[in-house]
């Protein structure tokens, strides 16, 4: 299998290699012949990476020791669900991961690519094929998976106890499907660019490609954050680690991405903005990877560190500098069709809405490299941590979500005061209601008030929208409620599909000012029988039972959860210890409603049997693990194939009626 | 309500609408600069407690100020080590024996250097962590406005780049303007078709009239 494995690898390698210099060659010397085998080349550049990944499962199934990769992250004992997780948990692995959904993708993404692109397709396949050359290339020569020990071990390693959770089999190829997701949006531009076509060719493909990775990036987050919040151990998701500002700095460049090329989708405009925001993000994706695999900087995903950095910190460069070359080089031909009519527009909405992402982008990029710059230019070793992402990013993001309501609110091209107070009244009379009954209840956190305020603005406002939609439908056709609802939402799926998205990230953001702001936090040891309070409940700790497994000790706590005398629930929190390892992963019982978490988690077992707990309250974050899948939701939405596709410049411009318009219908 | 006279102006300004957009970007730059001036940044905060005692939520935001020595990237609050025990430990102690927070971290500032913060200090060449993001922030604002007012110059510069010639055919055109609904009622003698009254003095639409620069 090993054999198989690298034979592929390598004939993989020589393919997309071909591919590249194919493409670009039957392109240059006007042969469709040379063009058409490069792009074959490609299809079967997927074939052999999954050859690759299929002998790589079977090796470690088999618990094929003699393969250094499967010995160091597998065992006899590991379930074999596991494989999937083992798979990428080390930096061979995960590079086979990264490189075969590059390949899927780009095949898929050449094979559906509109006829109109058809000029410029071999650049974008070039460009593709480039790039996994390069993955592929650092994976054959530096990072083999399928490199043999000289001797055949007896056991393996075994995996890292931290993976073995149902957030790991999920979290970690989401995103690293979404970082390099990013590079197809990315061939389409440059690819357009290179080719002198430099109108909006490529916006439908970039626009879908760039979705498909924003919800992979999204998802990935909110799974990793999941994952350290009932895994880790301290009650929290996200403290803007490293690693977690990589991946979520791309994710900011894309979100960016997929706002502002809609603009240039519906109104011919943006267009150098739109390239310049798909480099930023596939810049950004680089700079994920390369901090994933031994970046400089100390983080909790240290698993993944290598030698590999300073390639990728060379490919960063590379795929930096060439791309903003050729962007200069295109510029005279970027031209808008379309002018900006006015400050009041969907088009400056856009704009600033842009700004925010790329300055928050930029605030966790200036955190990242600080430290570093502190140490040349001061000599003074300077941590950048979560206090300072909390207080800097924290009101851009309310600034974001301020425009989240204004944004598809505001008409294209030019508002009146009419149409503005006819869709922004009832919004803000309701976002202002919000603040004032609540601080009348006694709330007194102006930043709370403040994001309670805007959450119910923009779900006012997207309610609304709704609502109008649904009643002239209805209006017009005679269908219930019901139906026409979802006539509505399958009338303009991108829109709609949006709002839902949109609504989503209302959710996230309820999940992190209630435990930003409302969480408590207690830190207790508890004997046999003794107990503790936090808020209105009453913890009973009533004994930790201890198992020995194969590869670890168990402390299975029971706590019993009271309010008022009488008893709610009882949790069992699990602490297992791996001397392997001597690493320690925790299991956090959590009673979860949608108002408030109670959090329990063992943090040490003390030799008497009385055990450190920490217990959380934290509210409100149910809705934030809700939203992944409503974000999903509205995603697939947004991006399912409408049938009838009206080209966009030929309808006529939206002022602000909400709803179904006759063209619509 | 003090919040509620922050967002007053923003939806009863009898003033252009542009002005509001800048109304309500100038609230965000706000809010970035009040947020700078919290000490506690968006932890929970609780009012001053009597000399001695301190509430565990207090504690905790000093916690969180704190990193764990030996773990990357962790804070004492989160680290689940024996260290990052004991220092929670001291810090406790610290507050019962009515030290102030900023003495606290001083303490462990001494002890393990300025790195041990988990967040730069807002005094000295530091003070470039903080602003560097306020500065980007306002430079964005800036270079968002000009850019958009620069592309919506763009096409009536290529109309005003030809001078009328005729003065006697301005009023016809300001009568074409009228009719497109773009001034409203012709108060000045300028040439209403000129950027400006444009860009600042929108008039109210009718919801009708969609088409008048329909591409289609």
């Amino acid at each position: 299998m090993a054999d198989l494995g690298a034979i592929s690898l390598w004939i993989a390698l020589a393919l997309a290699a071909y591919s590249t210099v194919g493409s670009v060659a039957g392109k240059l010397r006007l042969s469709p012949a040379l063009v058409e085998s490069a792009q074959s080349a490609m299809y079967a550049v997927g074939l052999a990476l999954m050859v690759a990944t299929l002998s790589l499962v079977v090796s470690f199934i088999s618990r094929d020791f003699e393969i250094a990769y499967v010995a160091a992250h597998s065992d006899l004992a590991m379930a074999n669900k596991f494989t999937w997780v083992a798979f990428y948990a080390g930096n061979e692995g995960s590079l086979l991961y990264i490189a075969t959904i590059l390949s899927i993708m780009s095949a898929v993404a050449v094979w559906r690519a509109p006829e109109k692109f058809k000029d410029a397709l071999p650049y974008t396949t070039a460009i593709l094929m480039l790039t996994l050359t390069f993955f592929v290339a650092v994976m054959a020569v530096m990072a083999n998976p399928f490199d043999k020990l000289p001797f055949v071990p007896l056991d393996g390693d075994g995996i890292n106890p931290l993976l073995t959770h149902f957030g790991m089999f999920f979290h970690p190829p989401a995103l690293m499907a979404g970082l390099i997701g990013i590079t197809v949006p990315f061939a389409f531009a440059i690819g357009s660019l290179l080719a002198g076509k430099t109108g909006d060719e490529w916006v439908d493909a970039g626009r879908v490609w760039g979705m498909v990775s924003w919800v992979l990036l999204a998802g990935g987050l909110l799974l990793g954050s999941w994952w350290a919040y009932t895994i880790l151990g301290w009650g929290g998701f996200w403290f803007w680690d490293p690693v977690e500002n990589a991946a979520f700095m791309p994710w900011l460049g894309i979100t960016a991405f997929i706002h502002s090329i809609m603009v240039q989708k519906r109104r011919g405009m943006f267009r150098m903005w739109n390239i310049v925001l798909i480099n930023v993000a596939f810049g950004l994706a680089l700079y994920g990877m390369f901090m994933n695999r031994g970046g400089s900087v100390p983080s909790v995903h240290s698993f993944g560190a290598s030698q590999l950095g300073w390639i990728f910190l060379l490919f960063l460069a590379v795929g930096v500098i060439v791309p903003f070359a050729i962007f200069i080089w295109r510029y005279p031909l970027l031209k808008s069709v379309q002018n900006l009519d006015s400050m009041l527009s969907r088009e400056a909405a856009f704009l600033v809405n842009n700004m925010l992402l790329l300055a928050i982008a930029f605030v966790t990029l200036w955190g990242t490299v600080y430290p570093l710059l502190s140490r040349l230019t001061n000599d003074e070793e300077i941590t950048v941590a979560r206090p300072f992402y909390d207080q800097v990013n924290g009101p851009l993001m309310l600034g974001l979500v301020f425009l989240m309501g204004v944004g598809p609110l505001i008409p294209w091209r030019k508002a009146g005061m009419a149409s503005l107070r006819r869709s922004l009244l009832l919004p803000v009379v309701g976002g202002l209601l919000t603040v004032g009954i609540l601080a009348a209840l006694g709330l007194h956190k102006d930043y709370a008030l403040i994001a309670f305020g805007l959450a119910t603005f923009v779900t006012t406002g997207i309610l609304m929208e709704w609502f109008r939609g649904t009643r002239s439908r209805r209006r017009n056709s005679g269908d219930n409620y019901v139906t026409a609802f979802c006539a509505l939402i399958a009338a303009n799926r991108p829109r709609y599909g949006g709002y839902i998205v949109h609504l989503s990230v209302v959710m996230v953001t309820l999940g992190i000012v209630g435990t930003s702001f409302f969480g408590v936090q207690r830190d207790v040891v508890l004997g046999i029988g003794e107990s503790t309070t936090i808020n209105d409940y009453e913890l009973a700790y009533l004994g930790t039972v201890e198992v020995q497994k194969s590869n670890r000790t168990e402390f299975t706590s029971t706590v019993q959860v009271f309010r008022d005398g009488e008893l709610l629930d009882t949790l069992r929190t699990k602490r297992a210890f791996y001397p392997s390892f001597n690493m320690a992963a925790t299991a956090a019982a959590i009673r979860s409603t949608p108002v408030e978490d109670l959090y329990v988690v063992p943090s040490e077992n003390l030799p008497d049997g009385s055990v450190g707990f920490r217990v959380l309250v934290n509210p409100l974050i149910w809705w934030m693990w809700v939203a992944g899948p409503v974000m999903v939701l509205g995603t697939v939405i947004a991006l399912w194939p409408q049938k009838i596709q009206a080209p966009a410049p030929a309808r006529p411009p939206r002022r602000f009626a909400p709803g179904p318009r006759p063209s619509a219908a | 309500m003090k919040l509620s006279n922050l967002l007053a102006p923003l939806v009863y300004t009898p003033c252009k609408l542009s002005l509001r957009v800048l109304l309500s970007l100038s609230l965000v730059t706000l809010l970035t600069v009040t947020s700078l001036a919290q000490v506690n940044g968006l932890h929970a905060q609780t009012p001053e407690p009597p000399e001695g005692s301190y509430s565990e939520s207090q504690a905790q935001g000093i916690d969180r100020m704190i990193m764990c020595p030996v773990c990357p990237a962790e804070t004492i609050d989160q680290a689940q080590v024996e260290i990052s025990f004991q220092m929670r430990a001291v810090v406790r102690e610290m507050l019962a024996d009515g030290k102030e927070r900023d003495e606290i971290l001083a303490f462990f500032v001494e002890r393990y250097g300025k790195d041990i913060l988990a967040a730069p200090p807002k005094t000295g060449a530091n003070l470039v962590a903080w602003l560097a993001p306020v500065g980007g922030f306002g430079a964005g604002l800036v270079a968002v406005f000009l850019i958009i007012r620069s592309m919506s110059r763009q096409r009536p510069a290529l109309v005003t780049a030809q001078p009328v010639q005729d003065a006697g055919l301005i009023p016809y055109l300001e009568l074409v303007d009228r009719h497109l609904d773009l001034t409203r009622g012709g108060t000045s003698n300028q040439p209403s078709y000129s950027v400006e009254s444009r860009g600042t003095d929108v008039p109210e639409q009718s919801e009708g009239q969609t088409g008048k620069e329909g591409k289609g």
